[in-house]
């Protein structure tokens, strides 16, 4: 009888938790989404605000402007930072040598430290920076039109950044020339 | 009554004076709204949780007692992260999973353990809301001070002017650790004067 | 084979549990005031999450993702987590009761404590594979054990110096811990390349 109840209280609470969780997770679930949808198109207008028209490609995203001129084309890049992994949203001119801008979708690196790669000051580097031969970072102010100088005492979350762009950016010169 | 509800705000203060709940004490107090971010969902899990263990004590059997509070309380943190997620992504992101950790705060189970389980549903509610409203004080004022020497603002509004070195490492863990210590420390005179 | 050494040293050494992420704070200034029991709870806590990190990742890999109940995932966490103890409690204590004479009253407090659960989230958020996840848990359990081990040693100094009274207690522990994060800050330099 004792066993009973306890498996009994122990299911009824069980399926009331399961019940309210995925009746709100069915509220919720189309908001969650939009945020996400929100955020993305957010950062693509501040990467590139002259941007009009938006057209979503399978995994990327082509930008036109008034007058239905390409503008570029944007990415999303993931890969593992100082602490966790680093997603990074960013755009590349039509003729893929030179970046548009970068926005930091999410991070986990130390907040003071390694968060500056989200800093204004930081991301703005990346303003047509050109990607050819690839993308180098210095611990000094840079000289050529491909560098970038690292944050200060961050040297490892900086690198991240340059490393995850560098590969995608490699992956998509590919995977364009193909076609 | 009245006691009940005002123990938790000092004489008992969960953070200052019984040090529990330590990890999201120190760990999103990098700055004063992430503190109060953190304080609200745990005003919200606590009360409800208290409530609901409350209600159904009688039915509850002590040997599964400690899982049928944690399947409780595992519920409302979960709800408090949807509520983050769909209303507020900014601050679910700055928190990250120090919002599911609100399920081991020890301040949580313990208030289960120790009050509701054995009061009415209104004590056990008056009981948790001093606790968590205690809470959120401390976790403001720790996220306000750490943010102020650190970064030199409080809820980002800039409070002291450019001739302030930032002293960054109060943003960082090693800061926690010398801020609450040396608030303890502050609490403690305060306490010794009043006596 | 380098990417699981790299988990290990920032586990055990730059991004210390204690240190950077504060989970397992409760114990760690509860039990670090004699070596002894230092020693004891370490040992649990890294029995525990070297075999939570592994189970955890199953039942989130091959049943949450695969039936689309995420929603479930905390619910689920800490369940497995308190019966992982327990069932770990009752078999200790059926083959080895001297072995439970030393970590037995440890195991229960381990339940509550936010390290394993936040093991366990850490785990999913990085994404780690099986095998990077049980060196992850290993290895997290290890930094766990050598900070409060350095800990009880030096509040067991402590005891014999002079601090100013309203300092007294848990308000030294704290800064003791700060400086500690301090020097472990140091570490931060060995990932670089």
């Amino acid at each position: 009888m004792k066993t009973l109840r306890v498996v009994l209280v122990l299911t009824l609470v069980s399926v009331f938790s399961a019940g309210t969780l995925s009746f709100f997770e069915l509220l919720a679930e189309k908001r969650i989404a939009e945020n996400e949808k929100r955020e993305i198109e957010e950062s693509i207008f501040t990467i590139v605000p002259q941007t009009e028209k938006i057209e979503e490609v399978k995994d990327y995203y082509k930008l036109f402007d008034k007058e239905g001129d390409l503008l570029g084309y944007i990415f999303l890049a993931e890969g593992q930072g100082y602490q966790g992994p680093v997603k990074i949203l960013f755009g590349l001119k039509p003729n893929l040598e030179e970046l548009l801008g970068i926005e930091i979708i999410s991070h986990q690196e130390t907040p003071g430290l390694g968060a500056k790669i989200d800093s204004g000051e930081f991301k703005q580097q990346f303003r047509r920076l050109r990607v050819l031969p690839k993308i180098e970072y210095l611990k000094k102010k840079p000289s050529l039109p491909n560098q970038i100088q690292a944050i200060t005492a961050a040297t490892v979350s900086s690198r991240s950044v340059v490393n995850i762009l560098n590969k995608k950016i490699d992956q998509i010169r590919k995977e364009f020339k193909k076609r | 009554m009245k006691n009940v509800f005002k123990k938790g705000l000092w004489e008992n203060h969960p953070i200052f004076k019984q040090l529990l709940g330590m990890c999201p004490t120190l760990a999103v107090t990098t700055s004063a709204i992430n503190g109060l971010s953190m304080g609200l969902a745990i005003i919200f899990v606590l009360n409800f949780s208290s409530g609901i263990v409350s209600l159904i004590r009688k039915f509850i059997p002590p040997q599964v007692r400690i899982a049928v509070y944690t399947i409780i309380i595992a519920t409302f943190v979960t709800l408090a992260d949807l509520f983050l997620k769909a209303f507020f992504p900014s601050i679910s992101k700055a928190l990250g999973p120090y919002v599911p950790l609100i399920v081991v705060n020890c301040i949580i189970l313990g208030r289960a353990e120790a009050f509701s389980s054995k009061n009415p549903p209104k004590l056990a509610l008056l009981d948790s809301l001093g606790v968590s409203l205690g809470f959120l004080w401390g976790l403001v004022l720790l996220g306000s001070l750490r943010e102020l020497l650190g970064a030199g603002t409080i809820f980002g509004i800039k409070v002291l002017g450019d001739f302030f070195e930032k002293w960054v490492v109060m943003v960082l863990p090693a800061g926690a650790f010398l801020v609450l210590g040396f608030l303890v420390g502050v609490i403690n005179y305060i306490e010794r004067k009043r006596r | 084979m380098r990417d699981l050494f790299l988990i290990f040293l920032s586990a055990v050494l730059v991004n210390n549990f204690v240190l950077t992420y504060f989970l397992g704070i409760c114990p760690f200034l509860g039990v670090s005031s004699s070596y002894e029991q230092a020693v004891g709870m370490g040992l649990a806590v890294t029995f525990v999450m070297s075999l939570a990190s592994s189970i955890c990742w199953i039942f989130y890999h091959l049943i949450l993702v695969k039936f689309g109940l995420l929603i479930l995932e905390y619910v689920v966490f800490i369940l497995v987590i308190a019966s992982l103890v327990q069932i770990v409690e009752m078999f200790i204590r059926k083959y080895s009761p001297s072995l439970y004479q030393s970590l037995g009253i440890y195991l229960p407090l381990i339940t509550t404590n936010c390290a394993i659960l936040g093991l366990v989230l850490f785990m999913v958020i990085r994404d780690y594979n099986f095998i990077q996840s049980v060196v992850f848990g290993f290895s997290s359990g290890l930094g766990f054990s050598l900070v409060l081990v350095m800990m009880a040693g030096i509040r067991e100094e402590l005891k014999f110096s002079d601090i100013p009274q309203i300092l007294k207690g848990a308000s030294i522990t704290l800064i003791t811990a700060g400086i500690l994060a301090l020097a472990f800050m140091g570490f931060s330099g060995l990932i670089s390349s």
